[in-house]
Protein backbone atom coordinates (compact mmCIF):
# COMPACT_ATOMS: atom_id res chain seq x y z
CA UNK A 1 0.00 0.00 0.00
CA UNK A 2 1.30 3.54 -0.89
CA UNK A 3 2.06 5.22 2.32
CA UNK A 4 2.02 9.21 2.46
CA UNK A 5 2.43 11.73 4.97
CA UNK A 6 4.32 15.06 6.46
CA UNK A 7 8.27 14.69 7.52
CA UNK A 8 6.94 17.11 10.08
CA UNK A 9 5.14 14.46 11.22
CA UNK A 10 6.89 11.21 10.50
CA UNK A 11 10.42 11.80 9.93
CA UNK A 12 13.25 11.20 7.55
CA UNK A 13 14.81 9.19 9.94
CA UNK A 14 11.83 7.48 10.88
CA UNK A 15 10.71 6.53 7.31
CA UNK A 16 14.13 4.92 6.23
CA UNK A 17 13.80 2.69 9.59
CA UNK A 18 10.23 1.51 8.31
CA UNK A 19 11.13 0.90 4.63
CA UNK A 20 14.03 -1.04 5.92
CA UNK A 21 12.18 -3.12 8.85
CA UNK A 22 9.31 -3.59 5.94
CA UNK A 23 12.13 -4.93 3.62
CA UNK A 24 10.63 -2.73 1.08
CA UNK A 25 10.79 -2.19 -2.64
CA UNK A 26 9.84 0.61 -4.70
CA UNK A 27 9.98 4.49 -4.84
CA UNK A 28 10.01 7.23 -2.17
CA UNK A 29 9.59 10.68 -3.42
CA UNK A 30 9.59 13.82 -1.21
CA UNK A 31 8.03 16.69 -2.43
CA UNK A 32 10.16 19.95 -0.66
CA UNK A 33 7.45 22.25 1.02
CA UNK A 34 10.40 25.00 2.34
CA UNK A 35 9.19 28.24 0.75
CA UNK A 36 5.01 28.26 0.96
CA UNK A 37 4.81 32.04 -0.85
CA UNK A 38 6.49 30.32 -4.04
CA UNK A 39 5.61 27.33 -6.38
CA UNK A 40 9.07 26.24 -6.49
CA UNK A 41 9.21 22.99 -5.16
CA UNK A 42 11.34 20.13 -5.42
CA UNK A 43 10.91 16.42 -6.16
CA UNK A 44 13.79 13.80 -4.82
CA UNK A 45 13.58 10.30 -5.12
CA UNK A 46 14.76 7.37 -3.53
CA UNK A 47 14.53 4.16 -4.73
CA UNK A 48 14.57 1.37 -2.48
CA UNK A 49 15.29 -2.84 -3.26
CA UNK A 50 14.68 -5.03 -0.08
CA UNK A 51 14.88 -2.13 2.14
CA UNK A 52 18.55 -0.69 0.50
CA UNK A 53 18.91 2.35 -1.30
CA UNK A 54 19.75 1.29 -5.13
CA UNK A 55 19.33 5.13 -6.34
CA UNK A 56 18.55 8.63 -5.61
CA UNK A 57 17.67 11.92 -7.88
CA UNK A 58 15.74 14.65 -8.69
CA UNK A 59 14.01 13.86 -11.68
CA UNK A 60 12.52 10.73 -13.06
CA UNK A 61 13.64 11.33 -16.55
CA UNK A 62 16.06 8.42 -16.33
CA UNK A 63 19.25 10.43 -17.35
CA UNK A 64 20.42 11.64 -13.86
CA UNK A 65 23.18 8.80 -13.55
CA UNK A 66 24.28 9.69 -17.42
CA UNK A 67 24.10 13.62 -16.24
CA UNK A 68 26.34 12.73 -13.29
CA UNK A 69 29.07 10.61 -15.21
CA UNK A 70 28.92 13.35 -17.57
CA UNK A 71 29.69 16.42 -15.69
CA UNK A 72 32.46 14.35 -13.83
CA UNK A 73 33.72 14.53 -17.55
CA UNK A 74 34.36 10.90 -17.85
CA UNK A 75 32.21 10.15 -20.72
CA UNK A 76 29.79 12.64 -23.04
CA UNK A 77 26.25 11.96 -22.54
CA UNK A 78 25.25 10.67 -25.72
CA UNK A 79 28.47 7.96 -25.67
CA UNK A 80 26.94 7.08 -22.33
CA UNK A 81 23.26 6.75 -23.85
CA UNK A 82 24.23 4.48 -26.83
CA UNK A 83 26.44 2.13 -24.12
CA UNK A 84 23.44 1.65 -22.23
CA UNK A 85 21.48 0.65 -24.81
CA UNK A 86 24.28 -2.17 -25.35
CA UNK A 87 23.58 -3.25 -21.39
CA UNK A 88 20.84 -6.41 -20.50
CA UNK A 89 17.68 -5.07 -19.57
CA UNK A 90 18.05 -5.59 -15.92
CA UNK A 91 21.20 -4.73 -15.39
CA UNK A 92 22.51 -1.33 -13.37
CA UNK A 93 23.87 0.86 -15.80
CA UNK A 94 26.92 1.80 -13.06
CA UNK A 95 27.51 -1.82 -13.53
CA UNK A 96 27.18 -2.31 -17.22
CA UNK A 97 29.69 0.28 -17.78
CA UNK A 98 32.04 -0.89 -15.69
CA UNK A 99 32.01 -4.63 -16.98
CA UNK A 100 32.45 -3.32 -20.19
CA UNK A 101 35.74 -1.32 -18.79
CA UNK A 102 34.09 2.15 -18.99
CA UNK A 103 33.98 3.25 -15.62
CA UNK A 104 36.33 1.95 -12.63
CA UNK A 105 34.64 0.48 -9.07
CA UNK A 106 36.77 3.66 -7.62
CA UNK A 107 34.69 5.88 -10.44
CA UNK A 108 31.19 3.61 -9.07
CA UNK A 109 31.89 4.32 -5.67
CA UNK A 110 32.20 8.04 -6.37
CA UNK A 111 29.24 8.18 -8.44
CA UNK A 112 27.09 6.47 -5.76
CA UNK A 113 28.17 8.75 -2.73
CA UNK A 114 27.58 11.87 -5.39
CA UNK A 115 24.22 10.39 -6.22
CA UNK A 116 22.70 8.62 -2.82
CA UNK A 117 25.04 9.83 -0.01
CA UNK A 118 25.28 13.32 -0.59
CA UNK A 119 22.16 13.99 -2.05
CA UNK A 120 20.13 11.60 0.70
CA UNK A 121 21.76 12.75 3.10
CA UNK A 122 20.85 16.66 2.51
CA UNK A 123 17.36 15.73 3.13
CA UNK A 124 17.58 15.39 6.82
CA UNK A 125 17.81 18.76 6.94
CA UNK A 126 14.32 19.23 5.70
CA UNK A 127 12.26 21.21 7.92
CA UNK A 128 9.02 19.81 6.16
CA UNK A 129 8.12 18.03 3.18
CA UNK A 130 5.48 15.80 1.74
CA UNK A 131 6.81 12.02 1.18
CA UNK A 132 5.01 9.19 -0.91
CA UNK A 133 5.87 5.58 -1.05
CA UNK A 134 4.95 3.87 -4.04
CA UNK A 135 5.59 0.26 -3.59
CA UNK A 136 5.03 -0.79 -7.24
CA UNK A 137 7.13 1.86 -8.88
CA UNK A 138 10.05 -0.21 -10.83
CA UNK A 139 13.29 -0.27 -10.33
CA UNK A 140 15.37 1.96 -12.72
CA UNK A 141 18.06 -0.09 -13.84
CA UNK A 142 19.53 3.99 -15.66
CA UNK A 143 19.71 5.47 -12.64
CA UNK A 144 21.60 2.86 -10.77
CA UNK A 145 25.17 2.14 -9.73
CA UNK A 146 24.39 -1.25 -9.15
CA UNK A 147 25.84 -0.27 -4.89
CA UNK A 148 23.13 -0.36 -2.58
CA UNK A 149 23.00 1.18 1.05
CA UNK A 150 20.95 0.30 3.86
CA UNK A 151 18.94 2.74 5.05
CA UNK A 152 20.56 2.44 8.26
CA UNK A 153 23.62 3.49 7.03
CA UNK A 154 22.50 6.15 5.27
CA UNK A 155 20.79 7.66 8.40
CA UNK A 156 23.90 7.27 10.68
CA UNK A 157 26.09 8.78 8.38
CA UNK A 158 22.96 11.85 7.08
CA UNK A 159 22.95 12.52 11.17
CA UNK A 160 26.56 12.33 12.15
CA UNK A 161 26.88 15.09 9.46
CA UNK A 162 23.88 17.09 10.67
CA UNK A 163 24.34 20.73 11.87
CA UNK A 164 21.39 21.66 12.38
CA UNK A 165 18.63 19.95 13.98
CA UNK A 166 15.92 22.16 14.08
CA UNK A 167 13.87 19.87 12.03
CA UNK A 168 13.72 16.86 13.49
CA UNK A 169 14.04 18.87 16.90
CA UNK A 170 10.52 17.59 17.72
CA UNK A 171 11.16 14.02 16.92
CA UNK A 172 13.96 14.04 19.79
CA UNK A 173 13.72 11.60 22.97
CA UNK A 174 13.07 13.67 26.11
CA UNK A 175 15.66 14.18 28.05
CA UNK A 176 13.75 12.91 31.63
CA UNK A 177 13.38 9.21 29.53
CA UNK A 178 15.98 6.65 29.67
CA UNK A 179 16.96 4.47 26.69
CA UNK A 180 16.30 1.06 26.47
CA UNK A 181 18.55 -2.03 24.23
CA UNK A 182 16.62 -3.93 21.71
CA UNK A 183 19.23 -6.00 20.64
CA UNK A 184 19.98 -9.01 22.19
CA UNK A 185 23.52 -8.41 21.69
CA UNK A 186 26.00 -5.52 20.82
CA UNK A 187 25.49 -3.63 17.71
CA UNK A 188 27.00 -4.67 14.42
CA UNK A 189 26.93 -1.43 13.37
CA UNK A 190 30.09 0.80 13.66
CA UNK A 191 29.19 3.27 16.23
CA UNK A 192 31.30 6.03 16.86
CA UNK A 193 33.00 6.14 20.39
CA UNK A 194 30.09 8.87 21.62
CA UNK A 195 27.51 6.38 20.13
CA UNK A 196 29.02 3.24 21.78
CA UNK A 197 29.32 5.58 25.28
CA UNK A 198 25.47 6.28 24.65
CA UNK A 199 25.21 2.73 23.80
CA UNK A 200 26.34 1.77 27.06
CA UNK A 201 23.66 3.62 29.69
CA UNK A 202 20.89 1.51 27.85
CA UNK A 203 19.39 -0.52 29.98
CA UNK A 204 16.45 1.69 31.23
CA UNK A 205 17.50 2.83 34.72
CA UNK A 206 19.23 6.72 33.46
CA UNK A 207 17.38 9.83 32.14
CA UNK A 208 19.43 10.47 29.06
CA UNK A 209 20.27 14.11 30.97
CA UNK A 210 22.26 12.36 33.15
CA UNK A 211 23.79 10.45 31.13
CA UNK A 212 24.98 13.50 29.09
CA UNK A 213 26.34 14.47 32.57
CA UNK A 214 27.92 11.45 33.43
CA UNK A 215 29.75 11.57 29.78
CA UNK A 216 30.19 15.05 30.09
CA UNK A 217 28.05 16.25 26.81
CA UNK A 218 25.72 18.86 26.15
CA UNK A 219 22.18 17.63 26.66
CA UNK A 220 21.07 18.35 23.34
CA UNK A 221 24.36 16.03 22.05
CA UNK A 222 23.02 13.44 24.03
CA UNK A 223 19.71 13.67 22.87
CA UNK A 224 20.77 13.60 19.56
CA UNK A 225 22.78 10.51 19.85
CA UNK A 226 20.58 9.02 21.47
CA UNK A 227 17.87 9.66 18.85
CA UNK A 228 20.69 7.79 16.38
CA UNK A 229 20.27 4.52 18.41
CA UNK A 230 16.54 4.65 18.01
CA UNK A 231 16.10 5.23 14.31
CA UNK A 232 19.05 2.52 13.65
CA UNK A 233 16.92 0.42 15.52
CA UNK A 234 19.33 -0.52 18.25
CA UNK A 235 17.00 1.39 21.69
CA UNK A 236 13.84 2.81 22.45
CA UNK A 237 12.99 5.78 24.52
CA UNK A 238 11.76 4.89 27.76
CA UNK A 239 9.71 7.45 30.04
CA UNK A 240 10.86 7.00 33.19
CA UNK A 241 8.31 7.40 36.29
CA UNK A 242 8.57 10.80 38.08
CA UNK A 243 6.75 10.64 41.72
CA UNK A 244 3.33 12.56 41.32
CA UNK A 245 4.03 16.05 42.61
CA UNK A 246 0.48 16.54 43.78
CA UNK A 247 0.50 20.15 42.79
CA UNK A 248 1.68 18.98 38.83
CA UNK A 249 -2.06 18.08 38.60
CA UNK A 250 -3.63 21.55 38.30
CA UNK A 251 -6.41 20.17 39.17
CA UNK A 252 -9.04 21.20 41.52
CA UNK A 253 -9.91 18.78 44.60
CA UNK A 254 -10.84 15.22 43.14
CA UNK A 255 -13.99 14.54 44.43
CA UNK A 256 -14.72 11.46 46.65
CA UNK A 257 -15.75 9.59 43.58
CA UNK A 258 -12.12 9.78 42.14
CA UNK A 259 -10.43 9.89 45.85
CA UNK A 260 -12.55 6.27 45.91
CA UNK A 261 -11.29 4.80 42.75
CA UNK A 262 -7.25 6.13 43.18
CA UNK A 263 -7.43 4.27 46.35
CA UNK A 264 -8.80 1.10 44.63
CA UNK A 265 -6.19 0.71 42.26
CA UNK A 266 -3.48 1.75 44.50
CA UNK A 267 -3.97 -0.20 47.50
CA UNK A 268 -4.52 -3.55 46.03
CA UNK A 269 -1.72 -5.94 46.91
CA UNK A 270 0.78 -6.02 43.29
CA UNK A 271 -0.13 -7.84 40.55
CA UNK A 272 -3.37 -9.06 38.82
CA UNK A 273 -5.45 -11.78 40.45
CA UNK A 274 -6.29 -14.79 38.05
CA UNK A 275 -9.90 -14.75 36.79
CA UNK A 276 -11.75 -17.96 36.37
CA UNK A 277 -12.43 -19.48 32.77
CA UNK A 278 -16.18 -19.24 33.79
CA UNK A 279 -15.60 -15.42 34.24
CA UNK A 280 -13.95 -15.38 31.20
CA UNK A 281 -16.67 -17.51 28.98
CA UNK A 282 -19.22 -14.88 30.56
CA UNK A 283 -17.41 -12.17 29.40
CA UNK A 284 -17.48 -12.88 26.21
CA UNK A 285 -20.90 -14.14 25.80
CA UNK A 286 -21.75 -11.28 27.31
CA UNK A 287 -19.89 -9.16 24.79
CA UNK A 288 -20.78 -10.81 22.04
CA UNK A 289 -24.44 -9.95 22.68
CA UNK A 290 -23.36 -6.06 22.13
CA UNK A 291 -21.95 -7.58 18.84
CA UNK B 1 -16.91 -10.25 43.54
CA UNK B 2 -14.55 -11.77 40.24
CA UNK B 3 -13.30 -8.64 38.36
CA UNK B 4 -11.00 -8.05 35.58
CA UNK B 5 -9.37 -5.27 34.84
CA UNK B 6 -8.36 -3.96 31.32
CA UNK B 7 -5.84 -0.62 30.49
CA UNK B 8 -6.69 1.25 27.83
CA UNK B 9 -3.42 3.03 26.92
CA UNK B 10 -2.40 5.20 23.66
CA UNK B 11 -1.28 8.70 22.83
CA UNK B 12 -3.55 12.15 23.06
CA UNK B 13 -6.50 11.84 21.04
CA UNK B 14 -6.56 8.40 20.60
CA UNK B 15 -9.79 8.17 21.51
CA UNK B 16 -9.49 5.64 24.95
CA UNK B 17 -11.84 7.91 27.08
CA UNK B 18 -14.21 7.37 23.87
CA UNK B 19 -13.72 3.94 23.98
CA UNK B 20 -14.77 3.40 27.67
CA UNK B 21 -17.41 5.35 27.55
CA UNK B 22 -18.67 3.12 24.60
CA UNK B 23 -18.78 0.02 26.68
CA UNK B 24 -19.47 0.95 30.11
CA UNK B 25 -22.92 0.69 31.93
CA UNK B 26 -22.26 3.31 34.58
CA UNK B 27 -21.05 7.06 33.79
CA UNK B 28 -17.67 7.27 32.84
CA UNK B 29 -15.49 8.62 35.71
CA UNK B 30 -13.52 11.19 33.91
CA UNK B 31 -10.50 13.37 35.65
CA UNK B 32 -10.63 15.36 32.35
CA UNK B 33 -9.23 18.69 32.43
CA UNK B 34 -8.92 21.70 30.49
CA UNK B 35 -6.08 20.87 28.23
CA UNK B 36 -2.94 22.74 27.70
CA UNK B 37 0.19 22.64 25.52
CA UNK B 38 0.12 20.01 22.80
CA UNK B 39 -2.90 18.33 23.84
CA UNK B 40 -4.96 21.47 22.75
CA UNK B 41 -4.44 20.95 18.91
CA UNK B 42 -6.30 17.84 19.29
CA UNK B 43 -8.78 18.49 21.77
CA UNK B 44 -10.41 20.62 24.25
CA UNK B 45 -10.26 18.21 27.28
CA UNK B 46 -7.98 15.62 28.23
CA UNK B 47 -7.77 12.73 30.91
CA UNK B 48 -4.95 13.88 33.46
CA UNK B 49 -5.28 10.86 36.28
CA UNK B 50 -7.58 8.33 34.18
CA UNK B 51 -10.94 7.25 33.44
CA UNK B 52 -12.74 4.20 34.92
CA UNK B 53 -15.70 2.18 33.41
CA UNK B 54 -17.54 -0.56 34.47
CA UNK B 55 -19.48 -3.46 32.82
CA UNK B 56 -21.39 -6.47 35.31
CA UNK B 57 -22.65 -9.57 33.49
CA UNK B 58 -23.28 -11.22 36.61
CA UNK B 59 -23.86 -11.28 40.24
CA UNK B 60 -20.54 -11.42 40.86
CA UNK B 61 -18.61 -11.09 37.92
CA UNK B 62 -17.44 -7.25 36.67
CA UNK B 63 -15.16 -5.70 33.97
CA UNK B 64 -13.33 -2.58 35.02
CA UNK B 65 -11.95 -0.40 32.08
CA UNK B 66 -9.14 1.85 33.16
CA UNK B 67 -7.79 4.71 30.43
CA UNK B 68 -4.95 6.17 30.97
CA UNK B 69 -3.64 9.88 30.66
CA UNK B 70 -2.30 10.30 27.19
CA UNK B 71 -0.05 13.23 28.22
CA UNK B 72 3.51 11.84 28.96
CA UNK B 73 3.70 13.94 32.50
CA UNK B 74 1.25 11.83 33.92
CA UNK B 75 3.22 8.83 33.16
CA UNK B 76 3.34 8.24 36.89
CA UNK B 77 -0.30 7.02 36.76
CA UNK B 78 0.47 4.58 33.61
CA UNK B 79 2.61 2.84 35.72
CA UNK B 80 0.12 2.49 38.73
CA UNK B 81 -2.74 1.26 35.90
CA UNK B 82 -0.57 -1.20 34.48
CA UNK B 83 0.56 -2.90 37.40
CA UNK B 84 -2.67 -4.42 38.22
CA UNK B 85 -4.24 -4.67 34.34
CA UNK B 86 -4.40 -8.47 33.34
CA UNK B 87 -4.28 -6.63 29.84
CA UNK B 88 -4.14 -3.97 27.72
CA UNK B 89 -5.57 -2.60 24.64
CA UNK B 90 -2.90 0.26 22.63
CA UNK B 91 -5.43 2.65 20.79
CA UNK B 92 -2.85 4.29 17.98
CA UNK B 93 -4.94 6.94 15.33
CA UNK B 94 -4.10 5.33 12.40
CA UNK B 95 -4.53 8.99 10.41
CA UNK B 96 -1.76 10.56 12.86
CA UNK B 97 1.49 9.27 12.12
CA UNK B 98 3.03 12.10 13.92
CA UNK B 99 1.87 10.13 17.31
CA UNK B 100 3.26 6.99 16.40
CA UNK B 101 6.61 7.14 18.05
CA UNK B 102 4.23 8.43 21.12
CA UNK B 103 2.76 4.96 21.16
CA UNK B 104 5.79 3.23 20.82
CA UNK B 105 7.02 4.87 23.50
CA UNK B 106 4.18 3.80 25.97
CA UNK B 107 3.97 0.93 24.20
CA UNK B 108 7.75 0.79 26.08
CA UNK B 109 7.30 1.57 28.99
CA UNK B 110 4.16 -1.10 29.44
CA UNK B 111 5.95 -3.65 28.53
CA UNK B 112 8.90 -2.74 31.04
CA UNK B 113 6.64 -2.42 33.89
CA UNK B 114 4.24 -5.40 33.80
CA UNK B 115 4.32 -8.62 31.48
CA UNK B 116 0.37 -8.61 30.95
CA UNK B 117 -0.44 -9.44 27.04
CA UNK B 118 -1.80 -6.51 24.64
CA UNK B 119 -3.28 -5.68 21.61
CA UNK B 120 -3.46 -3.15 19.81
CA UNK B 121 -6.34 -1.02 18.37
CA UNK B 122 -6.18 1.49 15.09
CA UNK B 123 -8.70 4.02 15.36
CA UNK B 124 -9.43 6.45 12.77
CA UNK B 125 -8.65 3.90 10.00
CA UNK B 126 -11.72 5.38 7.79
CA UNK B 127 -9.86 9.05 7.76
CA UNK B 128 -8.09 10.70 4.84
CA UNK B 129 -4.30 10.23 5.43
CA UNK B 130 -4.84 6.51 7.54
CA UNK B 131 -2.00 4.33 7.36
CA UNK B 132 -2.90 0.86 6.87
CA UNK B 133 -2.53 -2.15 9.50
CA UNK B 134 1.11 -3.27 8.23
CA UNK B 135 2.78 0.33 8.26
CA UNK B 136 1.50 0.98 11.60
CA UNK B 137 2.96 -2.13 12.52
CA UNK B 138 6.43 -1.45 11.39
CA UNK B 139 6.14 1.97 13.05
CA UNK B 140 5.65 0.65 16.12
CA UNK B 141 8.63 -1.58 16.14
CA UNK B 142 7.11 -4.96 14.47
CA UNK B 143 8.62 -5.89 11.48
CA UNK B 144 7.97 -9.39 11.61
CA UNK B 145 4.06 -10.11 11.04
CA UNK B 146 4.36 -13.47 12.77
CA UNK B 147 6.04 -11.92 16.39
CA UNK B 148 3.57 -9.39 17.20
CA UNK B 149 0.30 -8.70 19.20
CA UNK B 150 -2.91 -8.73 16.90
CA UNK B 151 -4.18 -5.51 15.42
CA UNK B 152 -7.93 -5.02 15.26
CA UNK B 153 -9.23 -1.73 14.09
CA UNK B 154 -12.23 -0.23 15.83
CA UNK B 155 -14.43 2.61 16.23
CA UNK B 156 -14.13 4.13 19.70
CA UNK B 157 -17.82 5.55 18.76
CA UNK B 158 -19.67 2.27 19.06
CA UNK B 159 -19.98 0.02 21.33
CA UNK B 160 -20.53 -3.26 18.83
CA UNK B 161 -16.82 -2.58 17.72
CA UNK B 162 -15.50 -1.53 21.15
CA UNK B 163 -17.30 -4.60 22.53
CA UNK B 164 -15.47 -6.67 19.56
CA UNK B 165 -11.92 -5.35 20.08
CA UNK B 166 -12.47 -6.20 24.51
CA UNK B 167 -13.53 -9.91 23.12
CA UNK B 168 -10.31 -9.77 20.80
CA UNK B 169 -8.19 -8.32 23.58
CA UNK B 170 -9.85 -11.01 26.55
CA UNK B 171 -9.22 -13.78 23.67
CA UNK B 172 -5.68 -13.35 22.64
CA UNK B 173 -5.01 -12.75 26.51
CA UNK B 174 -6.47 -16.22 27.68
CA UNK B 175 -6.29 -18.16 24.10
CA UNK B 176 -5.67 -21.22 25.96
CA UNK B 177 -8.61 -20.86 28.72
CA UNK B 178 -11.77 -20.21 26.64
CA UNK B 179 -13.31 -23.38 25.23
CA UNK B 180 -15.44 -22.61 22.17
CA UNK B 181 -18.82 -20.75 22.66
CA UNK B 182 -21.98 -21.19 19.88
Amino acid sequence: MTVTGYLADFSLPELFQLVEQGNKTGLLTICTLTDPTTIARHNHHIWLSQGQIVAAGNSLDQQGLMRLIAQRGWMGDRAVSRLAQTCQIHTPLGLCLKNQGVLTAEQLKLLFYTQVMRQVCALFALPDGWFQFDPKAPLPVSEMTGLIATATDVTLSGLRALKDWNALDEKLPDPSSALISVVESKPSLRLNPNEWQVWEFTNGTMAIKDIAQQLNLPVAKAQQIAFRLIVTGLAEEMPMVAAPPPAAFELAAPTPLEQGFATTVTADAAGAAPVSQSFLQNLVGFLKGKV
Amino acid sequence: MEIMRLVVTGPVGAGKSTFIRSVSEIEVVDTDRRATDDALLIKKRTTVAFDFGRLQFGPDMALHLYGTPGQSRFDFMWDILIQKAHAYILLVAAHRPHEFREARRIMTFMKQRSPSPMIIGLTHTDCSGAWDAANIALALGYPDPTRRPPIVAVNANETASVAQAVISLVQFTWAGSLAPTT
